[in-house]
């Protein structure tokens, strides 16, 4: 199996592209990934997968000119020849008047996020893994899904001076289970390690929605309140993170976030903030510049503080970057990719015994953006969707349609949950989130099933 | 590289695979951005590596690497056959592969001037012209436009005997114009949106796109935007731009029909499907105007190729014929459960991804007029063009899609222009209310650069033509 490359392997070959001739500053973007992934569908795998790649990308920049090369040629010819052509690239355009340079050197916290088991996770195990999770459905359910194990090294290296190195691990479990009758549900978990979960308990959470929503009956799209379960909220958190939380977007007056500094955007209640360094999340503590990444709180106690940066646009901005850089070159600014959004204090079930009459959604599928600077997406429920009556599960609904704005629904936001998951959609990372209750949500249209 | 790729058939034939494929891909691309005469981003990347896929006892395994030494490979193949082996800890159905003849030869996709040789000077001077121009329009925010240049060299051998070469190059160019004010970002895109057009040709591909001819009277139509009328909320007359009847296809029939999704090997993430293997040949899909075909001979087209990754040959399946349902898309494990064999769609998003049943190029066939024509036949209704946005539920039944902006039709003519239009609908309901497709004078063979699909994901190109289309009865300007 592969392992860590190391600090040492990774400034040699870096080196190669840093003691580039005729440059003005070069930045070293190095990783390294390795993993395994085991996909399973109508309980039984069908398509196992494993791959190790490297990857190098550099950015040379010379009188205020920056270029930018990337290759899997982890070795310091590669490096040599990708910094080479940057410089290429990098003599043919006009300086950048907003270039900010190079991240200076910082130290970044310490960081414990490497499992060598899970790294070095062999396909019995994951095998195994499946097994268990598709155990658990009853006579006449199948589950489908993947148990992912990885393993990487990310570093950074520049001529300002700066190093930095994060080797972490990864394991997730993904399934829905399905069903005659149109039963289906589904159940997900991320952590930094395989032995952090029980891929049984997440084989069951599926089975028994996909047993509880047999038979959806058909139910009138409309204004509903809705309880959302930790996946859907995820969706909304991270789409919010596309059309608001972005520096360059809220500098350019595209976010819908623009202006609004100081606003109360959201219920009292509400908080979302970024953190990489905080438990319960996966990611690393620098950005894609080598700045050390710093929590951000985005929206407080419901009222819209500020955006994340990166050293482009805090430059603009005047503030700095919080170290929420991408890969360069990266058109669409910094983005947060470690979201947290604060619990409450209610539990799924008082949730749910606190509605008259609404709408419990398990998971969003599928979702897009309709009108970004009023936070407004379309999607569908999936995989578990019910009407509540008096307090109570009434029975299960055919899909619906959404067509909704984020922010006005973080508005409507009545309770929230004393539980967080750390929850995927199907575009960004993984948000750690809680379920909510909202009071009105805007189910434009239907499914068949 | 070919030796590569037999050396890993013979490493994994050696450790116990019954049936093994080697693949090695080497991918080139070169990306430039400019916004209002800046440089946002010029890059290159290159990427090559091997894939092994292997069959063992009728059970799946792949495994794949950056690096190609010897001991590489063979560490590589022995653990393609461990995979396969630990997947069989499941019972299942022994794949069963259908037939192909095993073929050696070389595909090269047509090209006239190489785009990887342009000078960049050439490239980004485009660019900055085309966006100057943008820039020339009074209250015009952004101005950005964007080169995106593919090459893909594939060598491809099995166990069966197959030994392939083949390199496509694909070029793509688009500009965007972007106005904002009073609470409004308004977008127009030429000639498509989310990057432009991107075809299987070289230079001479961006320069018939006319960019810079095009530049200000997209700007005009964003800044005009911002004092536009909301799309009206109605259940209308509804004609599409090639545009927009190309992403249509891709979601509400390119992706039903492939196979793996009707057979439920995508359930838990992209989703399945409403399509059934019973309904070849009886499914009433759409209006008789409506026949659809997957041809991936097509020259120009993002899903065209000599051979798919399994070295199954180019092939032109009709998939719906006068509205009726015929044919999937399918691989050869697929197409085996049905009897039938390979339609030739497995395609990998390069070296390190296992082939998956991906779209070639799915058109839609064109019957009479133009553009004009349908609007001019049209007494009442809306114009919608450019796509901004897309979501349809994971049965491909339910969809929702944006465009950039719209017209009202009245009599024949277009009148008030519209902003954030939308549209909703139920696929076969959608396709049966078909009343007009355009002909071959506004039939646009358009690229799809960034299908998503699969675990991991996967990215692929794909392509699909379009004409204009008239749908009958549909909701339009839904709202938050």
């Amino acid at each position: 199996m592969p392992g860590l490359i190391g600090t040492d392997e990774v400034r040699r070959v870096a080196d190669a592209a840093l003691n580039l001739p005729g440059a003005d500053g070069v930045e070293v973007l190095f990783m390294h990934e390795w993993g395994g992934l085991t996909r399973f569908a109508s309980s039984s795998i069908h398509q196992s997968t494993h791959s190790e790649d490297t990857g190098i990308r550099v950015r040379v920049v010379t009188e205020g000119r920056v270029g930018v090369a990337a290759s899997n040629d982890f070795s310091p010819e590669g490096a040599r020849r990708a910094a080479e052509s940057a410089l290429e690239m990098a003599n043919v355009v006009a300086p950048d008047p907003m270039f900010p340079g190079l991240a200076p050197p910082a130290p970044t916290p310490d960081h414990e996020a490497f499992d060598d088991a899970t790294a070095a996770t062999t396909p019995e195990q994951r095998a195994d893994g499946v097994a268990e999770v598709i155990g658990q459905c009853p006579e006449g359910f199948t589950a489908a899904g993947a148990f992912e194990t990885l393993g990487s090294e990310v570093a950074l290296a520049n001529t300002e001076g700066q190093f930095c190195y994060a080797p972490t691990s990864q394991a997730s479990v993904t399934t829905v289970v399905t069903g005659s009758e149109g039963g289906s549900g589904f159940a997900e978990v991320f952590a930094k390690a395989t032995s952090a979960f029980d891929p049984a308990a997440i084989g069951k959470r599926a089975a028994d929605k996909a047993v509880a929503s047999r038979t959806p009956r058909d139910l009138d799209a409309g204004r509903y309140t809705v309880v959302l379960e930790p996946s859907a909220v995820s969706t909304l958190v991270g789409f919010l993170a596309w059309v608001g939380f972005g520096g360059r977007y809220l500098i350019e007056g595209r976010s819908c976030f623009s202006g609004k500094e100081g606003e109360q955007v959201a219920a009292p209640t509400v908080t979302i903030y970024d953190d990489a360094s905080a438990e319960g999340t996966l990611g690393i503590p620098f950005d894609f510049e080598g700045t050390p990444r710093a929590r951000v709180d985005l929206i407080a106690d419901g009222v819209f503080r500020d955006a994340v940066y990166d050293l482009r646009t805090g430059k603009q901005a005047g503030k700095g970057t919080t170290g929420h850089a991408l890969p360069p070159p990266n058109p669409e600014g910094p983005f947060p990719l470690n979201l947290f959004m604060e619990p409450g204090e209610a539990s799924l079930e008082e949730m749910i015994a606190s509605v008259d009459r609404g709408v419990l959604v398990t998971r969003f599928h599928y979702t897009n953006v309709v009108h970004p600077v009023e936070s407004t997406i379309t999607g569908m429920t999936r995989d578990g969707t019910f009407l509540i009556e008096h307090g109570e599960i009434a029975h299960p609904v055919k899909n619906f349609r959404f067509t909704q704005s984020i922010v006005e629904a973080l508005k409507g936001t009545e309770m929230i949950g004393s539980d967080t998951e750390l929850a995927s959609e199907f575009f960004f990372s993984a948000s750690r989130v809680p379920a909510l209750k909202v009071s009105s949500f805007n189910f434009s249209g239907r499914s068949d099933h | 590289m070919l030796d590569v790729a037999k050396q890993a058939v013979q490493a994994a034939k050696a450790a116990g695979a019954d049936y093994a494929d080697g693949r090695v891909v080497i991918d080139d691309e070169e990306s430039i951005t400019v916004r209002n005469q800046e440089m946002e981003g010029i890059d290159r990347s290159t990427s090559q590596g091997l894939g092994i896929r292997v069959l063992v006892n009728g059970y799946w395994g792949f495994a794949a690497t950056a690096r190609q030494e010897p001991e590489e490979i063979e560490r590589t193949a022995k653990l393609a056959v461990e995979i396969a082996r630990a997947a069989a800890r499941l019972p299942m159905d022994p794949v069963v592969l259908s037939e192909v003849e095993p073929v050696t030869g070389t595909w090269h996709s047509p090209m006239q001037v190489d785009p990887f040789n342009v000078p960049l000077e050439e490239k980004v001077a485009m660019l900055m012209e085309a966006t100057r121009r943008m820039q020339t329009i009074d209250g015009l925010s952004f101005g950005e436009g964007g080169i995106d240049l593919f090459r893909r060299r594939t060598f491809l051998a099995t166990s069966e005997g197959t030994e392939l070469e083949q390199t496509t190059v694909q070029s793509g160019a688009g500009i965007e114009a972007t106005a904002l004010g009073d609470g409004e970002m308004q977008r127009r895109s030429f000639p498509n949106s989310f990057r432009g057009h991107v075809s299987a040709a070289g230079w001479e591909h961006i320069l018939r796109l006319r960019l810079i001819e095009e530049s200000e009277r997209i700007a005009t139509e964003a800044v005009g935007l911002l004092s536009a009328e909301e799309c009206p909320s109605e259940t209308t007359t509804l004609v599409l731009d090639s545009g927009q009847v190309e992403l249509q296809i891709h979601e509400s029939i390119g992706h039903p029909v492939e196979l793996d999704r009707v057979l439920g090997m995508e359930e838990a993430y992209a989703g399945s499907s409403f399509v059934r293997p019973e309904d070849r040949g009886t499914l009433r899909y759409g209006s008789p105007l409506v026949s659809i075909t997957a041809d991936a001979s097509l020259p120009g087209g993002l899903g065209s190729f000599g051979w798919d990754d399994e070295g199954v040959p180019a092939q032109r399946v009709p998939i719906i014929v006068d509205g009726v349902f015929q044919n999937f898309i399918s691989s050869r494990e697929t197409a085996s459960v049905l009897g039938q064999t390979s339609s030739g769609a497995m395609r990998a998003d390069g070296w390190s991804h296992y082939p998956l049943i991906r779209m070639t190029n799915i058109s839609i066939e064109p019957r009479e007029g133009s553009l004009a024509d349908i609007i001019g036949d049209t007494k009442e209704g809306v114009f919608l063009s450019t796509n901004t946005s897309w979501s349809i539920d994971d049965h491909r039944v339910n969809f929702q899609f944006g465009c950039e902006i719209a017209w009202r039709i009245k009599d024949g003519h277009l009148t008030t222009m519209y902003r954030n239009p939308n549209y909703t609908g139920i696929t076969t309901e959608f396709w049966g209310s078909c009343d007009a497709v355009g002909g071959r004078e506004d039939w646009t063979l358009w690229g799809t650069p960034n299908c998503g699909k699969g675990q991991p994901d996967q990215v692929a190109r794909v392509g699909h033509g379009a004409s204009p289309a008239r749908f009958r009865n549909v909701q339009v300007g839904v709202r938050g």
